[in-house]
């Protein structure tokens, strides 16, 4: 059997990788033409073709998305609503990850009276529909006196997030003998000892895939961006919208196509960074040891 | 160096109507090996977490070196475990997996490394130190998680099942070493296996549990050669012993019962005199494959000895003996045949019965019926 899969060259073989590039290329075209085009001049889009390369490279595109394109009634440029995103979003994914790792701790490990029904309600977090959430939670921003501040939004990630993150880790923590515990608290290890020296130690893969997920998640939110932050306090997502919507005259197709790529760059670098974790950590089952 | 009493725990779980524990009694003296042994879910596993204080006990007490620890919490016990998957802490090397327990009771640290350096030399991973536990053997892993427990020099050992995951001969291997660790050690162990063959070599006394109940409590010897009653004598023993239903009767040499091949042949055995009131009825005859042999001519003479011929139905060549299968009574009884003196399958052969070491249960209460 294995000479037959290492004979390279057969019909099926070509078809396969055949296939597979081209369902890369078409994945790849859309982030083609806007890298391409936001190094072209608007003069090139006008006159050129959408797949051509410019005939002149010009990054004038990407410093007027930075800096000086008009949000609305200012012309800053996204680069303070990227800041914006990070303030929020670095928190958030943050926090709600900790919170996590610490409830699936709990959730796996420390079961209570009533624990497994508290882990499934709490899963319905993973199901409810941004919408729904929305008027309470303004108000309850409201009351706290966090309305339109960046610690309003963060909260809101966080309580949406820990859902999600809980589900992560207490089914890591899950596969997690017990013995390891029960070792430790007979060596005199407590409850914080343990998750601290014990349980965090061993959570690289999956701390990865929450990071990631969460990162993601938050940064490319527009909704609770749009609704519960305004104006200085806008993440990059809702400042995106308002660069494209905002029009004076001729529309800046390279202006728009730079500001996507910086609004979606840290995502992408946060995958490329941590995603062979986040595949080990999706598929790990249980820890070798 | 330390006392344990148990003193009739009762472990209820929430939720399950059955006592897991039913009120269990042992006493286990200083320096004593003492071994908990029984099929799977017999409670034995129970116990040994109820004294290590992992798991809370319903009823009764658990009183250490005359100190009742029932209530503590395990860190306050002083008592280490060994446990079937070893447990190793994966993200930390061997060094600190033993130092673990040390550092947190805020040992200085020069003493912390003495004490690593005295028990890898005791268990020869001095080698080993610096490794992680992934990238060691199956046996090295059950080293350095008896190192773990040696480390911290508690006052009771707990061994939950150590060997069953190693390999046969690996497991014959640590087996010794345990004993020997033990015997230089004098060390309090409380050690639970399935594996009555660990039972039987390392224990200095045997606690044969079933359903939550202490069935019997006594040396090697004394439960092999006396099992209090059918569960115990079945347990212990491999090949198991066989039980044969038999009426006793009044010969004229003296007791007898009488026992048939399946060709029909009868043989009546020489049975011993504090069976006499129990003539006409029925009792179990629990007989040992060792009970069964080749005819021994320096036996001939000896009283409840008996010879018999039967068919052999299989034989099961084992190197150092042949285990053959006869039937008795419609019941199966295996036989323990030197392999100079070869027997076939499907013919008969001679066999030799010595009944001075058989034991007869009441077929009511299931207990041995014992001599007066």
């Amino acid at each position: 059997m294995t000479d037959v899969v290492r004979t390279g060259f057969r019909p099926s073989r070509v078809a396969i990788y055949g296939l597979l590039l081209l369902a890369a290329l078409v994945y790849l075209i859309p982030l083609f033409i806007m890298l391409v085009t936001s190094f072209k001049t608007p003069m090139d889009i006008r006159t050129g073709n959408l797949m051509a390369l410019p005939t002149d490279w010009t990054t004038i595109g990407w410093t007027k998305a930075w800096s000086e394109a008009c949000t609305g009634v200012q012309c800053e440029g996204i680069s303070g609503y990227f800041w914006n995103s990070f303030k929020m979003t670095v928190p958030a994914v943050l926090i709600s990850t900790l919170l996590g790792a610490f409830n699936g701790y709990v959730l796996s490990k420390w079961k209570f009276k009533g624990s497994d029904l508290f882990f499934g309600m709490l899963l319905f977090g993973c199901f409810v529909p941004f919408q729904v959430v929305l008027l309470p939670m303004a108000a309850t921003l409201g009351k706290l006196g966090l309305a339109n501040t960046t610690s309003g939004l963060v909260l809101v990630h966080v309580i949406y997030g820990v859902a999600f993150t809980t589900l992560f880790f207490r089914n890591y923590y899950v596969a997690i003998p017990d013995a390891l515990i029960k070792a430790a608290r007979l060596d005199g290890a407590g409850f914080f000892t343990i998750f601290f020296r014990i349980l965090l130690p061993m959570s690289t893969p999956i701390f990865m895939v929450s990071l990631i997920w969460q990162f993601t998640q938050i940064w490319n939110d527009f909704l609770f961006g749009v609704v519960f932050a305004s104006g200085d306090s806008q993440p990059i997502t809702v400042a995106l919208n308002n660069l494209v919507n905002t029009s004076t005259g001729v529309k800046e197709y390279n202006v728009d196509m730079a500001a996507a790529m910086i609004a979606a760059l840290p995502t992408l670098v946060v995958y490329i960074v941590a995603g062979k974790y986040f595949i080990r950590g999706l598929t790990a089952g249980s820890v070798k040891g | 160096m330390s006392q344990l009493e148990l003193r009739s725990i009762r472990k209820t779980y929430p939720g399950v109507a059955e006592e897991t524990l039913k009120g269990i009694d042992i006493d286990i003296a200083s320096g004593e090996f003492l071994i908990l042994v029984g099929p799977s879910g017999c409670g034995k596993s129970t116990l040994m977490n109820t004294i290590a204080g992992l798991e809370t006990i319903t009823d009764g007490s658990i009183v250490l070196d005359g100190k009742d620890i029932s209530t503590m919490e395990p860190k306050d016990r002083d008592i280490a475990m060994v446990f079937q998957s070893y447990a190793l802490y994966p993200t930390m090397s061997v060094r600190e997996n033993i130092a673990f327990g040390l550092k947190i009771r805020g040992l200085p640290k020069h003493e912390i490394d003495q004490e690593v350096e005295r028990v890898a030399d005791l268990l020869q991973i001095s080698q080993l130190l610096n490794k992680k536990p992934a990238n060691l053997s199956g046996g090295q892993q059950q080293r350095v998680a008896m190192g773990r427990a040696l480390a911290r020099r508690p006052r009771i050992y707990l061994f939950d099942e150590p060997l069953s995951n190693l390999d046969a001969k690996l497991r014959v291997e640590m087996r010794t070493e345990i004993k020997k660790l033990h015997q230089r050690l004098k060390t309090t162990i409380v050690y639970v296996t399935h594996d009555q063959i660990e039972a039987m070599t390392l224990a200095d006394r045997i606690a044969v549990l079933k359903d939550g109940e202490l069935q019997q409590l006594g040396t090697p010897k004394e439960v092999y050669d006396r099992p209090e009653n059918l569960f115990v004598a079945g347990f212990m023993g491999s090949p198991a012993m066989s039980f044969v239903p038999v009426t006793v009767e009044q010969g004229e040499g003296g007791l007898q019962a009488e026992v048939r091949g399946n060709d029909g042949r009868a043989l009546k055995l020489p049975v011993p005199e504090f069976l006499a009131d129990r003539v006409g009825r029925k009792v179990i005859l629990g007989i040992r494959p060792e009970h069964i042999t080749q005819p021994q001519d320096q036996k001939n003479d000896q009283t409840l000895v008996a010879k018999g011929e039967f068919t052999i139905e299989v034989t099961e060549p084992t190197g150092p003996d042949v285990i053959a299968l006869i039937q008795l009574n419609d019941t199966n009884v295996h036989c323990r045949i030197d392999p100079e003196h070869p027997v076939t399958w499907g013919e008969t052969a001679e066999l030799m019965f010595d009944m001075k070491k058989v034991v007869f249960f009441d077929p009511e209460t299931e207990k041995r019926i014992a001599p007066h």
